[in-house]
């Protein structure tokens, strides 16, 4: 098992699409470096000012960046799974004294720890930048390895299961840009866009049902962001209110994308056990 | 306990979008015994792949059972001690040759550390890819692509090795190391379990093949009892044959077939002795006698050409 994770960092490592990756990485946090310069030429900040400041560059930063980032993760492993599956390297694969089930978990563990250290890299770098700008230490930024690694395990079972059926690349990548840039931040939004216009109730019903069927990586974002403001999440219901019109997220989106990923990963090895290479 | 183990084993294949049914293979049943090397041969398209994945578990059997050392194929400990070399074989791209042989090395349950290491560069040595070692497989050419194939699939020291054209692509030097390789391994009392189109080698190193054809199995056994099953003797002498000398070996064995300088005979050790015995007693010199062997090849095409026309 070791083998294998070891051998997708490897494969990650040689793939020309890493460098990619991680030149745009280097540029975001050059940008960084130069927007804390900014803000901090102003002049001596108080502890409490400093404080609110880190809290707004952070929560902007991850607005902005999340989405991206997660299909970044994406696109530099989604080749992972049919390179896997080319004939002459399933076959040998196979042929070792290692179960199915094995083969494709080690595969996909592979692929997010693979991410989980790119965001290490990426959001410790950040995090150590505006730290030692603002001479402000909070480590609460330092979630969002965590729910960023998270939000991409969860797409990336959907990037498992497509390729194992079609061997395909681009479509895995194609299905997942939909999913991250046109469903899922509308489905979140369903309440204040949609249901003002349609007023149908099975219509709704269908709204609703995708909303809590589809995973949502963008509502970790909105986790992560009201953990390091120290604002309250709600256990099952987001909600909003009305005086203040301040949102409140819950814990249901990741428990239900959760849900999502263990369905898709129990099919795909199913499907994996099954097929004749 | 039979070595490889199979019972009525069936596989269909079903075209995607059309009714169209592929039979790759019909109700075959084998063994291999420990030791041996046994040779499957057939046609383009006969199905011995498709038993090498189906006794890898790489592909599911319609119907039927298999077994390796006795234990179920479809439990993957049934593989710790087989090695597989698959036919156009593809190792990840990025690795040296080093690189491969550790990575399949480990997941054949090897151990990194010195003994490994050891063993690999035996191996290396061994394909002539020592100088090699720390280039990028993509650099490599078919054969060494090949012999760096085999590396792997002995890497580990199994007891069975199957080997899906062992020979395809590498030069008549490298074949004929190859082969030198495996009657090493076989004087180690492992078993080899090979596929060619290649007759003449495998004539060679085989001690049993099984010829198959769409399918199905038509002919099997000791390659010795399968190319020498036909009794025919050639005499050759130094001068040309008289035709006093030729009636008297037509009274010999009136089947014979004699020519300027030759005399062939099917009728047995006796009477081949009784043709040299006038022979001589007649002064002639006889240059050789030889028994008529036919080879693999001709064997091979007769049984695919009865087996077609059926
Ligand atoms: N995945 C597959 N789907 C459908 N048909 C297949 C599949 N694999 C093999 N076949 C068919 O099964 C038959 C046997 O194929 P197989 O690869 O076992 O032949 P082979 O004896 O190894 O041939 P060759 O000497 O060319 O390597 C062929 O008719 C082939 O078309
Ligand atoms: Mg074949």
């Amino acid at each position: 098992m070791l083998t294998i994770i070891q051998n997708t960092f490897r494969e990650a490592l040689a793939k020309k699409i890493f460098i990619g990756y991680y030149i745009f990485y280097a540029i975001v946090i050059l940008i960084m470096i130069f927007l804390v310069n900014m803000d901090s030429v102003e002049g001596v900040m108080s502890l409490a000012d400093s404080k609110m400041l880190v809290h707004q560059v952070e929560t902007g930063f991850l607005t902005i960046s999340w989405n991206l980032i997660i299909f970044f993760s994406l696109i530099s492993t989604a080749s992972f799974i049919p390179s896997m599956l080319e004939k002459g390297t399933i076959d040998l694969l196979i042929s070792k004294p290692i179960s199915r089930p094995m083969i494709l978990i080690s595969k996909y563990l592979g692929a997010v720890l693979f991410v989980f250290l790119s965001m290490v890299f990426l959001m410790g770098s950040i995090w150590l930048i505006l730290s030692l700008k603002s001479g402000y230490w909070d480590p609460t930024f330092l979630l969002s390895i965590l729910w960023l690694t998270l939000a991409f395990a969860v797409m990336y079972s959907i990037v498992v299961i497509i390729g194992l059926t079609t061997q395909s690349t681009v479509v895995a990548i194609l299905v997942n840009f939909f999913l991250i840039f046109v469903l899922c931040p509308l489905l979140s939004v369903r309440e204040a866009v949609i249901f003002s216009l349609v007023t149908n109730e099975t219509v709704k019903f269908v709204f609703d049902f995708l909303y809590y069927l589809f995973p949502k990586p963008g509502e970790f974002r909105d986790i992560t962001t009201s953990l390091i403001n120290g604002e309250q999440i709600n256990m099952w219901k987001s909600s909003v209110n009305a005086e203040t019109s301040t949102f409140t997220i819950s814990w249901l989106s990741p428990i239900s994308s959760a849900l999502f990923c263990l369905v898709m990963m129990a099919y795909s090895i199913y499907y994996f056990t099954k097929k004749d290479y | 306990m039979h070595v490889i183990e199979t019972q009525n084993l069936s596989k269909e294949y079903t075209a995607k979008f059309s009714k169209q049914k592929v039979n790759a293979l019909n109700d075959f049943s084998f063994n291999v015994e420990q030791g041996e090397i046994f040779g499957l041969l057939g046609p383009n398209g006969a199905g011995k792949t498709t038993l090498i994945k189906i006794l890898l578990a790489i592909t599911f059997p319609t119907s039927g059972s298999a077994k390796l050392f006795g234990t179920d194929v479809g439990n993957h400990k049934a593989k710790t001690k087989v090695g597989y070399l698959p036919e156009n074989h593809k190792f990840p791209s990025y690795l040296t040759g080093e690189q491969v042989l550790n990575y399949y090395g480990q997941l054949s349950g090897m151990k990194q550390g010195s003994d490994m290491s050891k063993r690999i560069d035996e191996m290396l040595g061994l394909m002539n890819l020592t100088q090699w070692r720390k280039t990028k497989i993509k650099k490599y050419s078919k054969g060494m692509m090949q012999k760096l194939g085999l590396a792997q699939a002995m890497l580990s020291e199994p007891d069975l090795i199957f080997l899906d054209e062992p020979t395809d692509g590498v030069d008549p030097i490298g074949r004929k190391e190859i082969r030198d390789i495996l009657a090493q391994i076989k004087a180690k009392g492992k078993t080899i379990f090979l596929n060619s189109h290649l007759l003449s080698e495998v004539e060679m190193i085989c001690d049993r093949v099984a010829i198959l054809n769409k399918g199905d199995l038509i002919k099997e056994g000791n390659v010795d009892d399968l190319t020498k099953a036909e009794n025919i003797f050639a005499i050759h002498t130094v001068e040309p044959l008289s035709m006093e000398l030729k009636q008297k070996v037509l009274g010999i064995d009136p089947g014979a077939g004699i020519g300027e300088r030759e005399i062939n005979t099917e009728a047995g050790i006796d009477k081949l002795n009784g043709i040299i015995d006038s022979l001589r007693s007649n002064g002639v010199m006889i240059q050789t006698v030889n028994q008529k062997t036919s080879t693999l090849e001709e064997l091979f095409i007769n049984v695919i050409k009865k087996d077609n026309t059926n």
